[in-house]
């Protein structure tokens, strides 16, 4: 534990940064799977692409409530 | 639209129809799908009808979901290295809420690149879908009377138990995958039932020069 300007730099603390922004890249790099997901059922029209498509953004809308949790927190 | 492109030519497959009849190679996640229902593509024809749908065999699938599983118990062991012990509790249970959406990330993304890397067969054209990760695609396409050769080949074991192998199929133009590792641009690594493939394609084609030559 490190004291700069008399605020206490802990691993926690450094961790706890770079965890709130890996969140915030995964929810980015989910947003564009999203994308990708339409446009491969843009190219390829298959019934169950509805689901995978359904999947891809159940998913990304859970990361975004984890991202805004974890951020906040 | 020449009259050889007719849509009934699929009734004209032997083995199209055989397989028709026994019901299998239906499942839309499935490897091989005879006459898929209700499916279309980006530049499909009116009378153009689809004869095969198909991907890697569902066995690729196992190295990633065994690297997975592997990544599912990670956390459950990861307290008891001391630079994560050195953690509280609260910033512990934040580092496990990534490593599981990068996890699911990581199963959701490699099953749909699974499930969207295609290649078509119709009874005018053979279509490859390649996409290669999230950023990049690639789509060849060619016309049935263009094609000069098909063959396939099994390497390994798990090829030959599992019935899964690479086609290669030689067009008369000079076609090549954009990043030149493939031997052709119509090369469907990892297929299951390369043997039906071949003899469709090849059907196909007969049918193609039957008519032509008429």
């Amino acid at each position: 534990m490190e004291t700069i300007l008399n605020g206490q730099i802990t691993v926690s603390l450094v961790v706890g940064i770079m965890a709130k922004i890996m969140m915030v890249l995964l929810f980015l790099m989910s947003l564009v799977m999203l994308r990708q997901t339409a446009l491969m059922d843009k190219v390829i029209k298959i019934p169950v692409g509805g689901s995978i498509k359904t999947l891809v953004w159940s998913f990304s809308a859970l990361l975004l409530l984890l991202t805004v949790i974890v951020v906040l927190a | 639209m020449p009259e050889i492109f007719g849509a009934n030519k699929v009734a004209d497959v032997h083995e199209v129809v055989e397989l028709e009849k026994s019901g299998k190679f239906k499942s839309l996640f499935g490897s091989f799908v005879v006459t898929p229902p209700k499916t279309r593509f980006e530049s499909q024809d009116n009378d153009e009808k689809i004869v095969i749908l198909g991907r890697k065999h569902f066995v690729v699938n196992l190295k990633w979901m065994a690297l997975a599983c592997f990544a599912f118990f990670v956390p459950m062991f990861w307290g008891e290295f001391p630079m994560v012990k050195a953690l509280d509790t609260n910033t512990s249970f934040i580092l496990s809420v990534i490593w599981y959406s990068a996890l699911l990330f990581y199963v959701i993304q490699n099953f749909v690149l699974w499930f969207y890397n295609v290649y078509i067969v119709t009874n005018e054209r053979l279509v490859d879908v390649d996409f290669f990760g999230l950023m990049y695609k690639n789509i060849n396409v060619t016309q049935i009377e263009k094609l000069q050769d098909v063959n396939y080949s099994q390497r390994g074991i798990f090829s030959s138990f599992f019935n899964y192998g690479d086609v290669v199929v030689q067009t008369s133009s000079e076609q090549r995958s954009d990043d030149r590792s493939e031997r052709s641009a119509f090369t469907f690594n990892a297929v299951a039932n390369p043997d039906l493939v071949v003899k469709i394609i090849s059907e196909l084609m007969e049918e193609v020069s039957k008519q032509n030559s008429r």
